[in-house]
């Protein structure tokens, strides 16, 4: 099976907190998060 | 997508998508709205921004439109620093996710610490001098303005996905599943911009809080990854604080209750943070309601002294647990001189709705 790509647009709270789950649970799967400010996970 | 340095756009595939673009500061569609030393705070970088204008200098007074909590934070944040700051809200009160009898205590913290409220005072224009804010106009008066600090909620950050196609809900916040799926398949949405559901009106309902966006990033990042997680939804709950006055709510207020036709009863009781002999106890106010005759748990408020806020975790669990009051008496709840009276102020609260139901 190809690897599944997801993108994530938004790399605060929300969009962390999901993209560290799905990679651990699938660590190959590719993960590319799109965010626009110069700070991620904030409120995370 | 496209670069924020040069606008070189380009295309991404996925097989997944999950959109996390939270929400973003109202702003007032009033003259004078873009006019520099006005400032939202949304991200981190936002409150740099105040944070390095204060820094600046030459500035001594401020203005905070909207009672919220942000509004409340910022307005503690100011005091601090110092300034003279006035805080000005539509409504008759500040906490509007607060009963009005709540919401008094927390315009008397505000006071206390000195913060000049007008309340029931509608924003009508900022006035201006080369582009920079001068002052606040509201409809009753002016007040001189070195810095304006926008408290007037957020809006989900849902443009993008409305102009895709992506069905919308409450507010305009992107409608998902309990999976987090959005109605286009491949597609998911968690955070600020997402829907919720209140898990007490049973109703779907828009909230924007990081602690809904991590539960609800969690579950999606679950289902993404292969497993299966769903999110039950929200109750509104809250806390925040004003100087030493902690603020909490959950579940429905009044208003809310009263909008879904049902019938209730509440009580408002005084109590203390600590054993009332021990060493820094502090009064603190609980406010419950419940259902008429069911006696079913609705909601519940608390305004009071260190200590306070997360009592209101109890009222949320058993809100959850669709507990009445009269299961709340017989909680077993933990007690000791420096953390509580014998019985703990919620119960207290909770025992006085039951003898009315
Ligand atoms: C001053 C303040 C205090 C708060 N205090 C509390 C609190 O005490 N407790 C609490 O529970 N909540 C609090 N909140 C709310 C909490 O911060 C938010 O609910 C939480 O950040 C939401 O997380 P999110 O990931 O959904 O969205 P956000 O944190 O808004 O993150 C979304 C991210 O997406 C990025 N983005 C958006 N659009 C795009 C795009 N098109 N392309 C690329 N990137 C994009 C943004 O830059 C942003 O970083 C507070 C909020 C504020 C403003």
């Amino acid at each position: 099976m190809p690897t599944e790509k997801l993108i994530v647009i938004g790399g605060d709270a929300a969009g962390m907190s999901a993209a560290s789950q799905a990679k651990r649970r699938r660590p190959d799967m590719e993960i590319v998060v799109f965010e626009r400010g110069p700070h991620t996970s904030f409120s995370a | 997508m496209r670069d924020l340095k040069g606008d070189n756009a380009s295309w991404e595939s996925y097989d997944q998508l999950l959109i996390a673009t939270g929400a973003s500061p109202i702003s007032p569609d009033v003259p004078g709205a873009d006019a520099t030393d006005i400032f939202g705070v949304s991200t981190l970088e936002s409150g740099l921004n105040i944070h390095r204008r204060l820094d600046k200098g030459g500035i001594k007074r401020a203005v905070v439109v909207g009672g919220g909590y942000i509004g409340l934070e910022m307005a503690e944040a100011l005091v601090m620093r110092g300034l003279e700051v006035a805080l000005i809200d539509r409504s008759a009160q500040v906490m509007g996710t607060l009963d009005e009898e709540m919401g008094a205590l927390v315009s008397q913290a505000l006071r206390d610490v000195g913060v000049t409220l007008y309340l029931a005072e509608e924003l009508v224009e900022f006035e201006t001098a080369s582009g920079k804010v001068t002052g606040v106009v509201t409809d009753k008066r002016t007040l001189p303005a070195d810095i304006v600090i926008l408290g007037l909620g957020a809006r989900p950050n849902t443009a993008l996905a409305g102009a895709a196609g992506i069905p919308l809900g409450e507010k305009g916040s992107i409608r998902v599943n309990e999976r987090m799926e959005t109605g286009i398949a491949g597609i998911w949405a968690a955070g600020d911009c997402a829907e919720s559901f209140h898990l007490v009106s049973r109703k779907p309902f828009y909230v924007a809080l990081g602690t809904v966006a991590n539960r609800q990033g969690r579950v999606a990042g679950i289902n993404l990854g292969g497993g299966y997680a769903t999110f039950p939804g929200v109750m509104g709950t809250a806390v925040t604080k004003i100087c030493h006055v902690e603020v909490a709510r959950t579940g429905l207020q009044e208003k809310e209750i009263e909008a879904l036709g049902l019938e209730h009863v509440s009580a408002v009781i005084k109590s203390r943070t600590k054993a009332g002999y021990f060493p820094g106890a502090g009064e603190i106010t609980v406010k419950v309601l419940a259902e008429k005759g069911s006696g079913r748990l609705l909601g519940g408020q608390i305004v009071g002294k260190e200590g306070s806020a997360k009592r209101i975790d109890t009222l949320a669990t058993a809100l959850h647990a669709g507990f009445t009051v009269e299961e709340m008496i017989n909680l077993d709840l933990g007690y000791a001189p420096p953390f509580s009276p014998v019985w703990d102020p919620v119960v207290i609260a909770a025992r006085e709705v039951a003898k009315k139901l």
